[in-house]
């Protein structure tokens, strides 16, 4: 039973990783309707962003603090100078764009950092503390309260804030938006910098336990996709919670198929995907849409 | 009526045609093997671009997956030769399991449509590397796996491997070529186009947006499986990597910087694939995903349409200098 517990509590501060990243794809997608597979690339970035300002003899929590306002000032830089001419079009060029950015900053981090691994200090305490027979370590802990304090502010700025529901009503008609007087292009910036920003804090959280490289975040983009589908897309709750779903899924799938193991976990939530895609496909939280002619 | 230029005429495009043709079955004669090989490859990636413009170019589907068929259809064919089946049977093989695959892949994918399908194609490669390492009974697990079944037989000379690999790849490809485009040219292809625009108005014409989709995706799949089966022909050596995620973003750039849902793209695409990291990594081998990321970067900027779109372009650029130039006197 210790172990099992172990590993769900495992499993959650895995999920809170995928999470966070998930949580900053669907903010670029509420707000532009598009996806950005450069979301772990530029997490990666502020992660070594924030290693630089270590380097110069700032406190962690500091360094991590800029390399936050660094990644949402970044963010809505990039939407501005090179996304915005690619939005309203093609959304398949776009994504294009989104994977060439990747490809760009994983270069940039390479060329700037080496490819080598870096050590990355955790904000969090190293020990951990014994709960019904499981050791729960503070870090895992400490990444599951940042995580789901953030989820729950986004569920609010969405909701229940005229900044959110700007940001919704760009997302679902930017034409009509603009004529009701919302200044569109800058809610564009500000969800691209909430997500950059976002995706900073998840690349600070995941640093120490994977150690700093240029595609440390890769293996976590591909989980947080899986979380974005399997939640739904437009529901921050959602994809958290699939996001969890698929960090305790896969670690007790890890021990428990002997045909998965350590190494082929990462086909578990796809293996989930499939499974929902067919009896569900807009996901676990997503609503259905109707197109019409 | 309009007289057609001199280059839309039948018989000098025939005559293109069957001067393209005798330049590349003679020139592998005054190459040296190096060069040869490279062309060879470059026949290899084309195929691979091709297969993947099917479904991103010609349906608007992205896909991340590609290269997985890609090492799918090495596997098969490494594992079909090492068995000692005959090769026709294992190029059968090396088209269909692939196939199959994608088919499959397809039915979940094509029901998510939009942006969704390259959320779960770029699980392909990534559950496909520890995949092929785990199945070590038939991919040789890390340490890959080597077939050769392409040496150049005694009555062709068996010092002329490099050539005759070259005229194997050269003959497939030119066939998958032919044919890819009287699909995309024909009936197929232009319900591809119509589902590709707004699949609502697809459906109302009673063309499923769903069905093309998948049958895209399996054509696609199986292309891939055929620039699989080529790239053993040439490289004669596959392992995990080959699979591996970051060239499947490469094969991505390859055909947008050649030219997304163009024929001619799709070799601008294979040769792009083949030269350019050999150049990047001349320059500086830490600077190759950096300049590569760039290059992708600016084609999409100044060039939307890939380099395939390049006399487009020109021609219309200077066409409006013609137009404007007595109005500005």
């Amino acid at each position: 039973m210790g172990t099992f517990i172990q590993l769900v509590v495992d499993g959650l501060a895995m999920g809170s990783i995928y999470a966070a990243l998930a949580l900053a794809i669907v903010i670029v997608n509420q707000s532009t309707g598009m996806i950005n597979f450069a979301q772990g690339g530029m997490a990666v970035l502020s992660a070594y962003l924030a290693y630089a300002f270590l380097g110069m003899g700032m406190p962690l929590i500091l360094a991590i603090l800029i390399a936050v306002a660094i990644s949402f000032a970044l963010g809505a830089a990039i939407e501005r100078l090179l996304m915005r001419r690619f939005e309203g079009g093609d959304p398949d060029t776009a994504v294009v764009v989104t994977v060439g950015l990747l490809t760009l900053i994983t270069g940039i981090c390479g060329w700037i950092w080496s490819y080598n691994n870096l050590q990355f200090p955790s904000l969090f305490p190293g020990d951990s503390f014994t709960l019904l027979g499981a050791a729960i370590s503070w870090r895992s802990l400490g990444t599951f309260v940042v995580i789901a304090a953030i989820m729950v502010l986004l569920q609010v700025l969405f909701q229940k804030t005229k900044v959110g529901l700007a940001l919704r009503a760009v997302a679902d008609n930017p034409r009509s938006s603009s004529f009701s007087g919302l200044p569109v292009g800058r809610l564009l910036m500000v969800g691209w910098g909430l997500a950059a920003a976002l995706g900073a804090v998840a690349g600070a959280l995941v640093a120490p336990r994977l150690s700093l490289t240029p595609g440390m975040l890769d293996g976590a983009l591909v989980y947080a996709l899986a979380a974005v589908i399997l939640g739904g897309a437009t529901s921050p709750i959602g994809v958290v919670v699939a996001a969890w779903l698929i960090g305790v899924l896969e670690n007790l799938a890890a021990v428990y198929v002997p045909f998965i193991g350590h190494d082929l976990k990462i086909a578990v939530p796809f293996i989930l995907l499939f499974i929902v895609l067919l009896v569900r496909p807009q996901g676990l939280f997503g609503r259905k849409t109707v197109v019409r002619v | 009526m309009k007289r057609p230029a001199l280059w839309n005429t039948r018989w000098v495009r025939i005559g293109l045609a069957v001067l393209v043709a005798l330049v590349l079955v003679l020139a592998p004669w005054n190459l040296d093997p190096a060069t040869n090989q490279a062309l060879a490859r470059i026949g290899v990636f084309a195929v691979a671009v091709l297969g993947l413009n099917v479904i991103m170019g010609y349906t608007g589907q992205v896909s991340l997956g590609q290269i997985f068929f890609l090492g799918l259809g090495a596997y098969v064919t490494a594992y079909g030769v090492n068995e000692g089946w005959n090769v026709a049977l294992v190029f059968v093989l090396a088209v269909l399991i692939p196939g199959v695959a994608g088919y499959v892949v397809a039915l979940a994918a094509a029901r998510l449509g939009g942006l969704a399908i390259a959320m779960v194609t770029i699980a392909l490669p990534i559950i496909g590397v520890p995949l092929a390492k785990r199945l070590a009974d038939w991919t040789g697990g890390s340490q890959g796996t080597s077939a050769r079944f392409t040496s150049a037989p005694d009555w062709f000379g068996s010092d002329l491997d490099d050539i005759w690999q070259y005229y194997i790849v050269l003959a497939i490809a030119a066939v998958v070529f032919v044919l890819v485009t009287n699909l995309v040219r024909g009936k197929f292809g232009r319900a591809l186009a119509i589902v590709k625009e707004n699949e609502a108005v697809a459906s109302s014409m009673g063309i499923s947006p769903y069905r093309y989709k998948v049958m895209a995706f399996t054509i696609a799949a199986m292309i891939g499986g055929v620039s699989g089966f080529l790239y053993m022909v040439v490289v004669q050596y596959t392992s995990p990597e080959t699979l591996a995620f970051h060239h499947s973003i490469s094969l991505l750039a390859s055909m947008v910087i050649g030219g997304a849902g163009s024929i001619i793209g799709s070799l601008i695409g294979g040769a792009y694939y083949v030269l350019v990291p050999n150049v990047t990594n001349e320059i500086d081998a830490t600077l190759t995903s950096l300049i590569q990321g760039a290059i992708l970067l600016i084609v999409l900027f100044v060039l939307p349409g890939g380099i395939a779109s390049l006399p487009r372009v020109v021609r219309r650029l200077a066409r409006k200098r013609g137009t404007q130039s007595p109005t500005q006197q």
